[in-house]
């Protein structure tokens, strides 16, 4: 049977280059997901500081624990600010037997201008054994003014010892001399490393009392897993982690967690969604394919085979076409996740140390699912054969009988009415979630579409007859009947395409919204003319000088951090901003709704914008409890609800809430509003003269930081945008295939009507007018379909009735549909009338 | 070779009905009580939708008939499965059609070969050479069917029906698109098959020429036999079709 099935994919190539294509195209991306999603798994970072150790502690995730239907459900978050362990957990773990040694690690952000791409944090020398970094030239840091590098960044920074160099750090540049140069001996981690003297260490470390890490060092010979067990019970009751083995990279670099948790939900998501149309294209082409050879078929039963034996060749044929859709498709797979790896580093969604790992267990689950999936479509397609009567043989060519049972009728209206019931509901708060909510309601109608295909095509055709006949006369007239006639047939055409469009008009179009929103608020909500922007953060110092600047009305040191809040169905990370509340409402209009920003003064008060307040359940004067940044509890009393969360961020806090809970105790920009009356160009010169204080500090037009904000929620968007657009990619793919088997499968049919007189320009008439009826019924339904949704959840996330819908985007997805109905039918349809009547109509289907 | 003892035919019909389903039910059978003798060539002629095709698709068992039984060499198709009817058909049965008999992705060689590939056995080697050489393929054996003029393609057709030696082999209108020499060529091979192995041939045709090469002659009208003649010669075959046809259209006429 397998040699009967090779021997007929051979001869038929053409019939089954849309089904290889479906099934290779959606081995790549299922791999590529896949392939993603193992490396998160693998990826631990790099312990590169803390080679030597048996254990580290640290804080770096919390997990949120609630009941949800009687049920406990745990959510487990990376802390947005790193977290810290307190000074005095060093000591209680020293005293653990076998340990010879806890050493508190200090972590400090730096930037060393002279390798300004570097990236390098600084630590206390005492950490340095914790690696251990050796010194291979000069001596430890003594002096308060010494600094050992590594040899990375004394190679990027030139750098040797007794040179001085000068370091950013706290917003002020600290001017050093290079006591040494120092090296470790294990894998190189994503960042460099320098080395204060352990008191200058702790006088700049931002956050005083508590260390960033505890390294462990245990005694040669020590029972390991026992001193380990020891630890981690004194690190339990501290509130910290004790990370041991691989995982230690994952107390050194938290992105690395965060990327891990990135990569395993995008390529889940993404491996679900995509999984989701593969199938269906699978299904589609598989089926069609065994339809266009049915009369075949019938040959093969009338002359011996049994329908078992008919179903084992359709089966190896698809299992053979899996195979080589696997053989093509999973080293596309992984030459794409490679590319999407360096796409991924270079935009810093994730460290550089992230690499692609395995590919053996991706390669084998997705070939096998693929698999799977094509067989199972083949075994339903075959299922039909069975029904299929050897005298078929004898008749004439099988004509598509019946729209479908009541079944599919009555759940494709099922479905119809839930994606409508989702309108009012979406639940969408942010971003990600507005995205999964978007995607399951145009699944939802999709499906609903799919079902209902028959009906929907026949019903067209019917309202459509008069229109065709009209605009193209009797090429018209035929198109119609062929469209009624083929209603059936075209099922897979209209999904595809209604999937196409819906897919780009929805969830593309949302992305341009949720920005568009972002950009708007925070333009129309900033009432200041200037921006004094520090790239490596602003001490509170700069925003008091600017507020002394005559002219000046208002200034507000602006801290972005963020922190977790429970939200209403699942714990979050939200964005958050730190601000001075005096004079706040002069530089920024975050549009409170109710309750006042000037209330934000003390400690325990916060605002939050009303999205996230009605996904809590908060009001003013409610108390709200939420974490910061490094995981600190805190219960804050709601003195506002504001609306522009998307410009500004879903929480504010006075900045005195934050202090120490943040990995700098820096602003990242001032916002500076100019008194009525002031010259613009003296308060702007004044401004630079403070910017010029700080390092990496230059002042701006607020429009400029409204744009940057811009710029990096488009380089986070990027992400959701490429997988869509992979998605969109696959269905515009699948449409184009089953469109071009259709065309082709009509030789004889066209054939025919050439014969019976029809002229080649009527035929080609009648195909332009069945396509613009189809691609006006499959634009139209996904039009609205894309509109219904997109409108809803984007009311949902921000408010606004009508969503923006760029006009380069529509002309995009109507130019593209126009161009996928030229390439992949005229273009066929043109080959097949190239072959003359006679010999057309004799040959085979 | 080994035909069934005349004594039993080799398919019986008894009043087989078949009813076809839809708005209006249609009786493409009404009562059917046929013999076929081992060994012998038999026509079955008529109007178009006077039911010869359908009558040859339940005596062959690729369809079931609504009522009434059909046996071929003594086994009742009725109470066989699909699979066992697809293994009575391949082992007794042999067909030809008018056109689209051959895989087009298998060679001649593999087409005439396909029913013994599909039950796992393998023909005797001379066998198949005899038949080769009898229906004139053997320089075409690794031609693919649409290398071959229609003729050439009946005669695989014929030569795939004959290689497992099979009881009965039913022919729908095989030289309904040859001209009249090719089609001569298919008859003459068709009639040595009754001839010089004992095979009894079942053929649907309405052409009366064809139909002359038979031993008898079953005339079909409304779904009932209403003549059956033996030997009776072309001529008299045009006569009695066209005088079927004129009461047809006077019928037809009244209402």
């Amino acid at each position: 049977m397998l040699s009967l099935a090779a021997q007929m994919l051979r001869f038929r190539k053409g019939g089954f280059v849309a089904t290889f294509l479906a099934l290779a195209a959606g081995v790549t991306v299922l791999m590529t997901c896949a392939l993603l999603v193992e490396s998160g798994l693998r990826y631990h970072g790099t312990p590169q500081r803390y080679g030597r150790t048996v254990a580290v502690v640290a804080d770096r995730d919390m997990t949120v624990t609630r009941t949800m239907l009687g049920e406990q459900e745990s959510t487990t978050l990376t802390l947005p600010e790193r977290g810290s362990v307190p000074g005095s957990l060093v000591h209680r773990i020293a005293e653990v037997p076998g340990v010879t040694k806890a050493v508190g690690d200090r972590w400090i952000p730096v930037m060393a201008p002279a390798a300004p791409d570097t990236a390098v944090t600084g630590h206390g020398w005492s950490g340095a054994t914790l690696a251990p970094y050796e010194l291979v030239a000069g001596s430890p840091p003594r002096a308060d003014a010494d600094v050992a590098v590594d040899s990375r960044l004394a190679d990027a920074a030139k750098l040797r010892p007794g040179d001085r160099t000068e370091i950013v750090t706290g917003g002020r540049t600290l001017s050093l001399r290079v006591s040494g140069v120092v090296e470790a001996p294990a894998a190189e981690g994503s960042g460099s490393a320098l080395f204060f003297t352990d008191a200058r260490a702790s006088r700049l470390d931002p956050r005083p009392g508590r260390f960033d890490a505890i390294g462990v060092l245990a005694e040669p010979g020590a029972d390991t897993p026992a001193v380990v067990a020891a630890v981690r019970r004194a690190a339990d009751s501290a509130g910290a982690t004790t990370y041991t083995g691989a995982d230690r990279g994952l107390a050194e670099e938290p992105e690395a967690a965060a990327a891990r948790n990135l990569t395993v939900q995008a390529g889940s998501a993404f491996g679900g969604y995509a999984a989701v149309i593969i199938v269906f294209a699978a299904a589609s082409t598989v089926g069609l394919s065994v339809r266009h050879r049915r009369r075949e078929l019938a040959l093969l039963r009338a002359v011996a085979a049994t329908p078992g034996q008919v179903r084992a060749m359709i089966l190896a044929e698809v299992g053979l076409l899996s195979a080589l859709a696997a053989l093509v498709g999973v080293p596309a797979g992984l030459a794409a996740t490679g590319r999407l790896r360096d796409e991924l580093v270079e935009r810093h969604f994730v460290p550089g140390t992230f690499t692609i790992q395995g590919g053996l267990l991706s390669g084998l689950a997705v070939t096998a699912a693929v698999a799977l999936v094509a067989l199972a479509a083949a075994w339903t397609a075959a299922l039909r054969t069975t029904r299929i009567r050897p005298t078929e043989a004898l008749g004439e060519a099988a004509v598509d009988k019946g729209l479908g049972g009541r079944t599919r009728l009555v759940s494709g209206l099922v479905f119809l009415a839930a994606g409508v019931s989702l309108i009012g509901l979406t639940g969408a708060t942010g971003g990600d979630t507005a995205l999964g909510a978007a995607l399951g309601m145009l699944y939802t109608f999709v499906l609903a579409i799919a079902l209902l295909a028959p009906w929907i095509n026949q019903g067209a055709a019917r309202l459509l007859t008069p229109v065709l006949r009209t605009v193209w006369g009797n090429s018209g007239y035929l198109a119609a009947a062929n469209l009624r006639a083929g209603a059936r047939g075209m099922v897979a055409v209209l999904t595809a395409l209604v999937l196409s469009v819906g897919l780009g008009g929805t969830v593309w179009f949302l992305q341009d919204n949720l920005q568009r929103q972002t950009e708007a608020q925070s333009h129309d909500g900033t009432r200041a003319q200037h921006a004094l922007v520090g790239t490596t953060g602003l001490p509170a110092s700069a925003a008091d000088q600017a507020r002394r600047i005559p002219g000046v009305e208002a200034a507000t040191g602006v801290r972005r951090t963020a922190v977790i809040v429970r939200g209403g169905l699942e714990p979050g990370t939200a964005l958050a901003q730190g601000i001075d509340p005096e004079g706040a409402d002069r530089t920024m209009d975050l549009g409170v709704r109710s309750g006042n920003l000037e209330a934000l003064d003390g400690k325990n008060t916060v605002a939050v914008s009303a999205s996230l307040a009605g996904a809590a359940g908060w009001e003013v004067g409610d108390r709200a409890r939420l974490w910061l940044g490094d995981g600190t509890p805190v219960t804050l009393r709601v003195v506002a609800v504001y609306d522009r969360g998307f410009g500004f961020g879903d929480v504010t806090l006075g900045k005195a809430t934050l202090a120490g809970h943040t990995r700098t105790s820096l602003d990242d920009h001032v916002l500076v509003r100019t008194a009525d009356g002031a010259s613009p160009a003296e308060v702007s010169a004044a401004l630079d003269r403070v910017a010029r204080q700080y390092p990496a500090a230059a002042v701006t037009g607020t429009d400029r930081l409204t744009a940057e904000l811009g710029a990096d929620l488009a380089v986070s968007a990027w992400l959701n945008r490429m997988l869509i657009l992979v998605l969109v990619g696959y269905s515009v793919l699948a449409a184009a295939n089953t469109l071009v088997m259709a065309a082709l499968a009509r030789t004889r049919e066209l054939s025919l009507l050439r014969l019976v007189g029809v002229t080649r320009g009527q035929i080609k008439r009648m195909i332009h007018a069945e396509q613009a009826g189809l691609l006006g019924v499959a634009l139209a339904i996904g039009g609205i379909i894309a509109a219904v949704t997109l409108s809803s959840v984007v009311n949902a996330v921000t408010g606004e009735r009508v969503p923006y819908v760029p006009t380069l985007g529509w002309i995009t997805i109507v130019a593209g549909t126009v161009t996928l109905a030229l390439a992949a039918v005229l273009l066929p349809i043109r080959r097949v009338l190239r072959v003359s009547p006679v010999r057309g109509i004799g040959l085979r289907e | 070779m080994h035909p069934s003892s005349p004594a039993t035919p080799a398919v019986t019909l008894q009043g087989v009905t078949r009813t076809y389903d839809g708005e209006q039910p249609v009786a493409a059978l009404a009562g059917v009580d046929l013999d076929f003798p081992a060994g012998t060539f038999t026509a079955v002629m008529g109007p178009s939708g006077s039911g010869k095709s359908t009558l040859l698709h339940c005596a062959a068992g690729l369809d079931r008939p609504t009522s009434g039984r059909v046996r071929i060499g003594g086994t009742d198709l009725s109470s066989l499965s699909e699979k066992h009817l697809t293994e009575l058909r391949r082992g007794r049965v042999g067909f030809v059609f008018q056109a689209f008999n051959l895989v087009p992705a298998l060679t001649v060689e593999q087409n005439i070969l396909l029913p013994s590939r599909l039950a796992r056995s393998a023909p005797d080697p001379r066998w198949v050479a005899e038949i080769v050489e009898r229906v004139g393929l053997a320089a075409r054996l690794t031609h693919r069917p649409s290398e071959l003029s229609g003729g050439q393609q009946q005669r695989v057709a014929i030569a795939r029906a004959l290689v497992s030696r099979p009881e009965v082999i039913f022919c729908d209108e095989p030289t309904g698109a040859l001209d009249t020499q090719t089609a001569a060529e298919v008859l003459a091979l068709l009639r040595a098959v009754v001839d010089d192995t004992g095979q009894t041939v079942i053929m649907v045709t309405h052409d009366p020429v064809a139909a002359s090469y038979a031993d008898r002659v079953v005339v079909l009208a409304d779904g009932r036999v209403v003549r059956d003649m033996p030997r009776p010669g072309a001529a008299r075959i045009a006569e009695q079709l066209a005088g079927l046809g004129r009461r047809q259209y006077a019928v037809h006429g009244e209402g």
